[in-house]
């Protein structure tokens, strides 16, 4: 039988197999965001990632992480002070000489559809499509929270290099909440 | 109006508003945590200025390396008041600087560029941002 030693090293093994960089899983919050960005930028530096890969990869690490932080619908809050950390996973990597940033969180039921019509309607379009969609929404008046995500995902295509893959999770039989899952490859 | 002076940090820009000058500056990276309320005060003087019976002409030098979707949010919001004021006669200059290797800012600065007619926007590419 595996020590517990073993099994995180099966475990770190199995991380580095898949080309990660870092993964985080658990509660996030706005200073994290700040201590992962400023880790993620400093590896890519070292590693001589180009310049606009480096961006490119940056900014949909912080769209994703933006997600979760605002939309999870696992979360947890304390009062003095007050603080609210967002329950989620991001994962950042490399494959075949490509980057990829993976996200997942829990969400209600009634979330999960329409964000799903959104990823499905972002991947048929074409570059010059999300360049314009994304000028259409930057234009609409102050967004209701829904819309709000919209346009972070829209950033997030148009930075990526293939339609962003998304899948679902169910978590109970009853589909009340679902993990929801995004892996965009940049 | 007295001058708004925002040193940068990690996520947010330096602010330089002289207003007594007509001259505006932002610089760096933008993703604040909360981009509502870091630019909320910003567009509010910047809207007072404009339509303030002040004349003067208006130059605003942006630098920027990295924004969010939130943050461009405010920027576009920022770039129609600029316009606006040029189609009421204001004598307006928007310059985009950005380095030259620098696709995405680049591109950004090609987008907002469209939606300026009265006021004049400047594409500069600046090795040095």
């Amino acid at each position: 039988m595996a020590t517990w030693a073993e099994s995180y090293n099966e475990y770190r093994d199995w991380l580095t197999g898949q080309g990660i960089i870092f993964s985080f899983t658990g509660y996030l919050s706005e200073d994290m965001l700040t201590t992962l960005g400023n880790a993620l930028k400093k590896s890519m530096a070292l590693s001589e990632t180009n310049a606009n890969v480096a961006k490119r990869v940056f900014s949909v690490f912080v769209e994703q992480v933006q997600n979760i932080i605002r939309y999870s619908s696992d979360r947890i809050a304390g009062t003095e002070p007050p603080t609210e950390m967002s329950g989620g996973m991001v994962t950042v990597g490399v494959d075949d000489d490509r980057f990829f940033v993976v996200c997942g969180n829990v969400v209600d039921a009634a979330r999960a559809e329409p964000l799903r019509e959104r990823l499905t309607h972002l991947a048929r379009l074409d570059k010059d499509q999300l360049k314009a969609y994304y000028r259409e929404k930057l234009r609409e008046p102050p967004e209701e929270e829904s819309q709000g995500a919209s346009i972070g995902l829209i950033e997030i295509a148009r930075r990526s290099s293939e339609p962003i893959s998304f899948d679902i999770v169910w978590l109970d039989p009853e589909h009340n909440q679902a993990f929801f899952c995004i892996k965009a490859f940049i | 109006m007295d001058t708004i002076s925002i040193a940068p940090t990690d996520r947010s820009p330096l602010v330089e508003f002289d207003f007594s000058q007509g001259r505006f500056r932002l610089e760096g990276e933008s993703y604040p945590e909360n981009s509502a309320s870091f630019f909320a005060p910003l567009l509010a003087a910047l809207r007072a200025f404009l339509e303030s019976d002040d004349t003067r002409p208006v130059s605003f030098d942006l630098a920027m390396t990295y924004f969010n979707s939130s943050s461009a949010k405010a920027l576009m919001n920022m770039f129609q008041m600029l316009e606006d004021a040029g189609a009421r006669g204001r004598e307006v200059v928007v310059n985009w600087h950005f380095h030259p290797d620098d696709d995405t800012m680049e591109e950004f600065g090609e987008d907002f560029g469209l939606d300026f007619e009265n006021a004049a926007f400047r594409m500069r590419p600046t090795p040095k941002t």
